[in-house]
């Protein structure tokens, strides 16, 4: 009786095993992960279809947010030899990571219609996912009400002066504060990376790198740094405390959608979550320097590479193209998942009105790059994030946050 | 195959060899499962880890591994942020220990006494166990940001309104504290109310008949007789305050900054968050396992330490 109970379990056992083993696939599966699990729904279903016209499986897996880091998810899929074919970088630093299966696409149909693919030394390499653009966003019925006319807000006394006004007149606005601004745990983004980008790119023309490379070399224009540490603490300094310090991007985008605040420091992005908002919006520039700049900042924020060791390489090319050149891909990129398209083919228009406004902004040309992905993540996280936090709970004065910036910049030159 | 038959036969002629044999065989094969699984997720990737603490292992399309010696471990120990992590994870889990025992030790002795409803109590107490730690975090980020100053701005207390205790390093380490005492406080007790229910209820009588007072009763009968329970539990909290992880990533998120050795840096990331985070932020794969293998070395020693101190307090019957 024993012994036909062990052999049991042990037939169980191998049973169980056994069980586990993939069954032979014959239909191409491309396996596509992504890092914006809002347009998760869109592209799932863009998927469905896709798979339905063509045949074509396509495997899409959205790992982002708070909940799922994509970098931990892909270092996984590395060490099991499951590498999706499909997958985002969104800079120099990831691009590090994963340099060496990334396929050269400087062959494809697309390069042609876009100005923002990912290029390293001469070959296209990464699919723009979309145009995205960042500036102070504003409340259009509000600032009409406090008679302040947004196309003059384009330096910094401008914003010193509309701030203010604003802050004057708080209770007749119903507003808590002047700006939505966040600079604590978890937001270091928002200024470690997108505030930061002022200091490197705005006012300088699009594409060119001679102010961040020098900020780079650890060679510091003392000006400009000093012009862009006043316009940082003007922002704090008409912040709310509570959604500045300890805020997190549900605070900080309600306090914008609820009419607490007249700005918002954040990009087109937030129009998903702008959805009910009943008043009227779009970007005005940054006022970091007393000079007049007038634009905002647009520039892909992520783009897709392929997997040259992919057993579906063909197939996955063929995937990026359909979402570029057929109705199909069109609808799911701009009406469905809201996007701004990196594509001059492409005529549909995003709802949103903030990626309206990037969208117009580009029309005229008045736009600025993002240069702060020249600086490593870690050191915009690590090193300039936590000054960024200091200055944001009063705990050092602007020439204090000149100079904590200043060794940074310094020490991350050597 | 031949050479297991003739083990078989030559079992076959000795049938009390054999039941041993047998015997020796179930307990490897029931024990297989587990030591199986163990070794796999433990054992092996352990190994590997310390092989890779002294590679520059990426975790990712790399080029070549190579073998750097021991620049992870100086790196490490350079690091400003890892040294601020490893002085702020000390202090948090003195103050954790403390409070968690205090307060664990405390309920234990209000839930064994003859309160009425003490069951509804003891189940009470021991519900924000089962709650993660990462909803548990938002949970209290709200209460801290939103709720405490609220009540505080009522009551008049408006020092409270204006300082958040999550927007400064320092209050921010004791709301963790507060927050893990709160999830932790009632698993201890249970633990500690098995202990307390042991306690020979003679001796207690005895003492009492002798004329020793409440307080001579508990300093002299049942500290001592609980003490094996304090061996457990001081293990469990040192163990579970050092290695800290949901409860930082979600309460504080490892800020807010603060100033160390002239540098801004994250004010209350703990170890297990530094070194999560020098694998996701910084990208250095090697540094944060070479990393983590000084964190176990410290973990190891400190809770040998402690048990081998709190064994020698133990008292037997």
């Amino acid at each position: 009786m024993k012994k036909i109970l062990t052999i049991i379990s042990m037939l169980l056992v191998v049973l169980s095993l056994t069980a586990c083993a993939p069954k032979e696939e014959e239909q191409v599966v491309i396996t596509f992960k992504q890092n914006k699990p809002e347009i998760d729904e869109a592209l799932q279903a863009y998927a469905a279809a896709y798979e339905e016209a063509t045949g074509v499986k396509v495997n899409v897996v959205s790992c982002g947010g708070g909940s799922c880091v994509l970098g931990d998810m892909l270092k996984a899929d590395y060490a099991a030899g499951e590498m999706p074919d499909i997958f985002p970088i969104d800079g120099p630093d990831s691009y590090k990571q994963w340099e060496a299966i990334v396929a050269d696409l400087s062959a494809e149909k697309w390069v042609d219609d876009t100005s923002v693919e990912y290029v390293v030394d001469g070959k296209v390499v990464g699919f723009p996912v979309a145009v995205e653009g960042w500036g102070m966003a504003y409340n259009a019925d509000l600032l009409a009400k406090a008679g302040i006319d947004p196309t003059t807000l384009n330096n910094y006394q401008a914003y010193v002066d509309a701030f203010a006004k604003l802050d004057g007149m708080k209770a007749e606005l119903g507003i808590d504060s002047v700006v939505s601004m966040t600079a604590g745990p978890g937001m270091y983004w928002v200024t470690a990376h997108h505030n930061f980008n002022s200091l490197l790119s705005n006012g300088v023309p699009y594409g060119d790198l001679s102010v961040a490379n020098k900020f780079l070399a650890g060679d510091i224009d003392e000006t400009r740094l000093t012009e862009y540490a006043n316009w940082v603490n003007l922002l704090f300094t008409y912040a709310d405390k509570t959604v500045l310090t300890t805020g997190n991007y549900d605070s900080q985008v309600g306090a914008f959608l609820n009419q607490k605040a007249v700005f918002l420091h954040q990009g087109n992005w937030v129009d998903g979550n702008l959805t009910e908002a009943t008043f009227d919006m779009a970007f005005a520039p940054h006022g970091s320097t007393t000079a007049v700049t007038d634009g905002i900042f647009v520039s892909a924020p992520a783009w897709y590479v392929v997997n040259k060791d992919s057993k579906n390489y063909q197939a996955a090319l063929d995937f990026l193209n359909n979402m570029v050149y057929t109705e199909l891909g069109q609808k799911y990129m701009v009406e469905d998942a809201g996007m701004i398209p990196a594509f001059g083919n492409i005529k549909l228009q995003p709802k949103g009105k903030l990626s309206q406004s990037v969208q117009s902004w580009t029309a005229e040309g008045k736009v600025y790059s993002w240069n702060q992905y020249l600086f490593a993540g870690e050191f915009r996280d690590n090193v300039l994030g936590p000054i960024y936090d200091q200055l944001a709970q009063g705990a050092v004065s602007v020439d204090e946050f000149v100079e904590l910036f200043k060794t940074a910049l310094t020490d991350n030159a050597k | 195959m031949s050479k297991f038959i003739n083990t078989f036969k030559k079992m076959g002629n000795d049938s009390l060899n054999q039941d041993k044999r047998n015997q020796k065989f179930i307990f490897w094969l029931f024990l297989f499962p587990s030591l199986f699984s163990f070794a796999m997720v433990q054992i092996i990737p352990f190994a590997i880890g310390i092989y890779y603490s002294f590679t520059n292992w990426s975790a990712t399309a790399q080029f070549s591994i190579d073998f750097v010696g021991l620049k992870n471990y100086f790196d490490a120990f350079q690091d400003p942020a890892f040294l601020y992590a490893t002085i702020i994870t000390s202090v948090y889990t003195i103050l954790n220990i403390m409070l968690v025992n205090v307060i664990a030790f405390s309920l234990a002795l209000l839930v064994t006494s003859q309160l009425k409803g003490r069951n509804i109590y003891r189940a009470g107490f021991f519900l924000p166990n089962i709650i993660g730690g990462i909803i548990l975090g938002y949970i209290w980020q709200f209460i801290f940001n939103y709720f405490v100053p609220r009540i505080a701005t009522m009551a008049g207390f408006t020092y409270l309104a204006e300082n958040l205790m999550l927007g400064n390093s320092n209050t921010a380490i004791l709301a963790m504290v507060i927050v893990s005492t709160w999830q932790s406080a009632g698993y201890i007790m249970m633990i500690y109310v098995a202990a307390l229910q042991n306690v020979p209820r003679d001796l207690i009588e005895a003492a009492q008949i002798d004329g020793a007072n409440a307080w001579q009763r508990f300093r002299n009968i049942t500290i001592p007789m609980v003490s094996q329970a304090f061996t457990v539990t001081l293990f469990l909290t040192l163990v579970n305050s050092f290695k800290q992880f949901d409860v930082n990533v979600s309460l504080t998120n490892g800020g807010p900054s603060t100033m160390f050795m002239g540098k801004a840096i994250k004010g209350t990331t703990l170890l297990a968050m530094n070194i999560s985070d020098t694998s996701t932020i910084s990208l250095n794969t090697a540094q944060a396992q070479a990393k983590a293998i000084i964190f176990f070395l410290v973990l190891v020693t400190f809770s040998l330490i402690q048990v081998y101190v709190s064994k020698k307090r133990e008292v037997e019957l």
